[in-house]
């Protein structure tokens, strides 16, 4: 009943079910944390779902980087945010502030209209953070606009939580090929700090 | 049996198309034509490669009065063309010749198919507010695999290549940084930079010139991961003429007179860096 011709065939078939299951699978070996392990505990941290406590006692001050309308380059400003046992939770409040803008006279780092997705941390410190497509379609595009954007995110990132050395930027859940044309997003960004005026 | 054969041959036939597209797709990116086709080189003659940012349904930057990056990007590139096709030897490519989408990769690609012996993209910037001057960009490797460092190291001081890296092992360091070519031009990258960025104010706030106005601020060179940068493979920069984004720096930009020596300046540059390579 069989014939050479269709065990060739099966044969064909197993293999590509053999490449569809490797295609993927590939690319899941980064372990990933989960929001509620990552970050050393802190003792006195609130419950999870309690609006974040204006105490000083459970906020924390972080240095956020927006865009000095003189030369383009990053200024920092100073702002609270609570204080979390989850160092995912902290990261996204970071980023969510960034994205509200400057408080004081210094112009904003990322599109208005951009939405924070999900961060996730993995165990040797790359930080993954999803934004939503305006990040990209609302940018005001050229190279000095990519960089503050950017650098905005991963300076930030890096110089206020310590465990997180690299960050990627992916856009709605994807790895885009650039941010607005110029500065490729297709590996992960190590802080640059001299993005950041110096006076 | 025939009536048995036929899903099986079904998922076969599937299959084979399946893995031709999948062939296709990964072929596509590397040979899609050329944008323009380049013309053909007098013997020994070298290529230099322009290429205008954006281009198409990727306008760039856009400035108050609705004027759009690509238009300036291609206006200052093929006047530079001109300028070096007037008094230089060299086979002058653009990645564009008219207002068409060009992928990061095709623009990279044509430097590579015809061995250029530099690249320069051309750009009008653009920033959250009111920034303003010009820039030369190279490569940066900050972000980069420690492997990678280490064959751009080599590459870098290439007098030390040929004896620290044994024969059959030279294959694979091309095979990596294929990937990563510019990393092996860091350092002629910057010198071209310097060249460029050197001339650029200088010529564009010259003493005497009839409108004054047109200077712009030097903002320096700096080093950044472009795309369009990454896979070149000879020396390579990418030159922000000024800010579209800044209503002041627009009217420069779309101002004739203003381009003529954005592209003045930097062929001097250029000039200046072949001069000394």
């Amino acid at each position: 009943m069989k014939s050479p011709k269709t065990a060739l065939i099966v044969a064909l078939a197993v293999l590509l079910a053999a490449l569809v299951f490797i295609f993927f699978r590939s690319g899941a070996r980064e372990v990933i944390l989960k929001p509620t392990d990552a970050g050393p505990a802190a003792a006195t941290a609130p419950a999870k779902d309690t609006p974040p406590p204006t105490d000083a006692r459970h906020t924390k001050k972080v240095t956020l980087f927006f865009v000095r309308a003189s030369d383009g380059l990053l200024a920092p400003e100073e702002r609270d945010i609570a204080v979390s046992d989850s160092l995912i939770r902290e990261a996204e409040e970071f980023v969510t502030e960034l994205i509200k803008g400057s408080a004081g006279d210094l112009a904003p780092a990322l599109p208005a209209e951009t939405k924070l997705g999900r961060i996730f941390i993995t165990q040797d410190g790359t930080a993954y953070v999803d934004f939503s497509r305006e990040l990209a379609d609302k940018h005001p595009s050229g190279t000095t606009a990519e960089l503050s954007t950017i650098y905005a995110v991963v300076d930030g990132l890096a110089y206020n939580f310590k465990s997180i050395k690299k960050v990627f930027l992916l856009i709605d859940g994807e790895e885009r090929e650039t941010l607005a044309g110029h500065v490729g997003l297709d590996r992960a960004f190590l802080p640059d700090y001299s993005q950041i005026a110096k006076n | 049996m025939k009536n048995r054969q036929r899903p099986l041959l079904a998922l076969a036939v599937l299959a084979a198309f399946l893995c031709a597209a999948a062939a296709a797709g990964a072929a596509s990116g590397a040979a899609s034509p050329s944008p323009s086709p380049a013309p053909p080189s007098r013997p020994g003659q070298k290529t230099i490669v322009i290429d205008p940012g954006r281009g198409g349904l990727d306008v760039g930057a856009k400035g108050k009065f609705g004027n759009l990056e690509k238009t300036v990007d291609l206006a200052v590139s093929l006047k530079l063309k001109a300028l070096i096709e007037q008094n230089m030897a060299y086979r002058v490519l653009l990645t564009r010749d008219k207002d068409i989408d060009v992928s990061l990769e095709n623009r990279s690609a044509l430097a590579n198919n015809n061995d250029a012996i530099v690249f320069i993209s051309i750009h009008a910037n653009g920033s959250f507010r009111t920034a303003t001057g010009a820039e030369t960009f190279y490569m940066s490797l900050t972000d980069v695999d420690e492997e990678t460092r280490k064959l751009a190291y080599l590459e870098n001081n290439s007098s030390q290549l040929d004896t620290r890296i044994a024969d059959e092992s030279k294959d694979d360091v091309k095979m990596i940084l294929w990937d990563m070519a510019q990393a092996a031009y860091i350092k002629q990258s910057a010198r071209l930079a310097e060249a460029i960025q050197r001339e650029l104010p200088a010529l564009l706030a010259m003493e005497g010139r009839p409108s004054r106005s047109l200077a712009v601020e030097n903002r320096g060179i700096k080093q950044a991961r472009f795309k369009v940068l990454t896979g070149v493979a000879c020396p390579a920069v990418l030159v922000e003429v000024a800010f579209m984004s800044n209503p002041e720096e627009e009217q420069k930009l779309i101002n004739g007179e203003f381009q003529t020596s954005v592209a003045q300046a930097i062929y001097r540059g250029l000039a200046s860096y072949l001069k000394s390579s």
